[in-house]
């Protein structure tokens, strides 16, 4: 194994930050409290749909609402904590006056912020992982295929490496935690939720190209086309707006336009890749900044 | 082993380094002597790389440390005037952690961590939470996890700031082990006894101007070319007093007197015959209580060369 490959695995920082991360009383209250909150939106979608005089939907359907619940609940929940793990991965470093130490050891830069996302991320999977049980118990119902349980799975991985690699910008660019989690949570609100509800809004108002420009590559917009949409968007890649009409009811979707000619990825498959890019976009601005010393700590005297 | 040649350094308009030169032979303890905000700790970051120079030209073990940093790294241990540790991380594992940072293999990192721990006087600390340490602990760890890699050159910003006076001198002796053990060690510090007692070589800086350096016996050399005498006068009134003065700061040889509580102190050229000086005023009607040469230590070319600072 080449130096640089076992930087990548063998990584010094990421055994360090996840047995720093484990040993606290945190992380299994953030686990208590992550599967606490998915079990109690599982119950309640399940109870909204299955018990009662008069049961609307079908079982299929009941399993793919209620899927659909979950997942949008567990994105929500990823979207709310990967920013709190990574936004103090950096500034954290410095406020505990550790950070010059960290720069003078023979870590390369790319190896120190490598380590800190992974570290981050690594918590979030496990939150992820404990809640395949809950997942599992969806399929019981039916409505839900193999393929749309990946999809969905590999979306709020990547949504919460992207959340993560920009939090992790922002915490080499911040002096102050603080701050640094204040804008991480600030912008993951604005492209996720506050994005999705505003693009709803233009497409209730008949404003179609400027939804789909600002619904492009949303997370949630992408889980839901996943569930209960076509799977292509706008007008390149021919696609629909899912729109959710109210709780506990079935999802409108718009129709497609015509597909201009080109290739046609699907929605999550965009989004994706636009995350990914945002990872690698995030990392190199981090690496630049702990490289160029340009984070703002104090000056020597 | 550490040279610098006409470093430079700018914080916006605040010069912080103008043209430093200084050099560091193998095996010895420099002293970095300044007052605060003199230029220190931006030398020493840039000798560990932390921050570039604007100009100038800083080596150890004659590796330029702006052009190979990644080497400069692997030749010096670093530690910082103030730093942390981390939560609910062990000793050992502290070590461990810094010594995979240092791509210490991972069987030998075991027996690094214990012999460090040995040298630092931990070794019955090793599973104890870092965080749980006192100050001074903390300091010697620290040295420690500066050694997991066995640098040639150590580069120690204040290693016993808010250290209590025992733990200072553990300190001490730690520092002297390493050079026993052929350690090149650059410390900086704004405790004049402390560089007085530990280095064998001593290098003054302020406003960001080297203003004295070389091997401590020949700065003390160079210092005694100028020394002090008190003059101490019984039954003197004012008028007294600075008749005295005047009559002392006339006689050739003496460069500025002032008064102090217990009498005089002038100082005075390395030629100057005290004796005769003595005669006169005794035979002028002074009654000397007390005529004696004021040692001139470190803290005097200190307080000397840093004077428009006090």
């Amino acid at each position: 194994m080449t130096t640089a490959l076992r930087r990548l695995v063998v990584n010094p920082l990421i055994l360090k930050d996840a047995l720093a991360r484990v040993r606290t009383w945190r992380a299994p209250a953030v686990i208590a409290l992550y599967l606490g909150l998915l079990g109690v939106f599982a119950w309640e979608a399940f109870s909204t749909q299955l018990v009662g005089p008069q049961r609307p939907f079908g079982f299929a359907e009941v399993g793919s609402n209620v899927f659909t619940a979950l997942a949008l609940v567990q994105l929500a929940l990823v979207c709310l904590v990967a920013p709190g793990v990574a936004a103090g991965a950096i500034s954290g470093e410095r406020e505990r006056q550790t950070l010059d130490v960290l720069l003078v050891s023979c870590v390369p830069s790319f190896s120190i912020v490598w380590g800190k996302l992974v570290a981050s991320v690594a918590f979030v999977l496990l939150l992820i992982l404990s809640a395949l049980p809950l997942f599992a118990t969806v399929f019981l119902f039916g409505g839900v295929d193999g393929g749309q349980f990946v999809e969905t799975q590999v979306l709020t991985v990547t949504t919460a490496l992207a959340v993560a690699a920009v939090s992790l910008f922002l915490s080499a660019l911040f002096r102050r935690t603080l701050a640094a989690t204040v804008v991480a949570y600030g912008l993951t609100f604005a492209v996720t939720a506050a994005s999705w509800y505003v693009g709803m809004m233009l497409l209730s108002s008949g404003h179609i190209r400027a939804s789909q420009a600002l619904l492009f590559a949303n997370p949630i917009q992408a889980m839901l086309t996943v569930l209960h949409g076509p799977a292509a968007f706008g007008p390149r890649f021919g696609g629909a707006i899912a729109v959710v009409s109210g709780p506990g009811q079935a999802f409108a979707v718009m129709p497609a336009p015509a597909a201009a000619a080109g290739p046609a990825f699907q929605l999550w498959q965009m989004t994706v890749g636009i995350e990914l890019a945002l990872v690698v976009l995030g990392v190199a601005g981090t690496v630049l900044l702990l490289r160029e010393r340009r984070v703002l700590g104090r000056r020597p005297d | 082993m550490i040279e610098v040649q006409g470093l430079h350094k700018r914080y916006g308009g605040r010069v912080a380094l103008d043209q430093v030169d200084f050099a560091v032979p193998e095996g010895e303890i420099f002293g970095f002597l300044g007052p605060n905000g003199a230029g220190k700790t931006t030398t020493i970051r840039i000798l560990a790389t932390l921050t570039p120079p604007d100009g100038g030209t800083a080596t150890i073990g004659g590796v330029r440390v702006d052009r190979q940093p990644d080497a400069v790294r692997r030749l010096m241990g670093y530690m910082p005037d103030f730093f942390g540790v981390y939560d609910h991380l062990s000793v050992v594992e502290y070590l461990d952690f810094y010594a995979s940072c240092y791509d210490v293999p991972a069987a030998r990192r075991r027996r690094v961590a214990a012999e460090l721990l040995e040298l630092v006087d931990l070794a019955d600390r090793g599973g104890d939470e870092v965080d749980s340490l006192s100050r001074g602990m903390k300091q010697r760890l620290c040295l420690a996890r500066a050694l997991v890699h066995e640098p040639r050159v150590l580069l120690l910003d204040e290693p016993a700031s808010g250290l209590d006076p025992r733990a200072r001198l553990e300190m001490q002796e730690l520092i002297r082990e390493l050079r026993r053990m052929g350690k090149t060690i650059l410390i900086s510090s704004h405790i004049v006894p402390e560089v007085e007692e530990l280095c064998t070589w001593v290098g003054v800086i302020d406003a960001g101007r080297i203003v004295e350096i070389g091997p401590k016996a020949d700065v003390l050399g160079r210092a005694a070319g100028r020394r002090r005498l008190r003059v101490e006068l019984a039954g003197a009134d004012d008028a007294r007093a600075a008749e005295a003065r005047r009559r002392v700061a006339a006689w050739p040889g003496v460069l500025a007197v002032e008064v102090g509580e217990l009498g005089l102190e002038a100082q005075v050229e390395a030629g100057l015959a005290a004796h005769e000086l003595l005669r006169d005023l005794v035979q002028a009607g002074f009654d000397v209580n007390a005529f004696a040469p004021v040692d001139a230590g470190l803290s005097d070319v200190f307080m000397r060369l840093t004077e428009r600072d006090a």
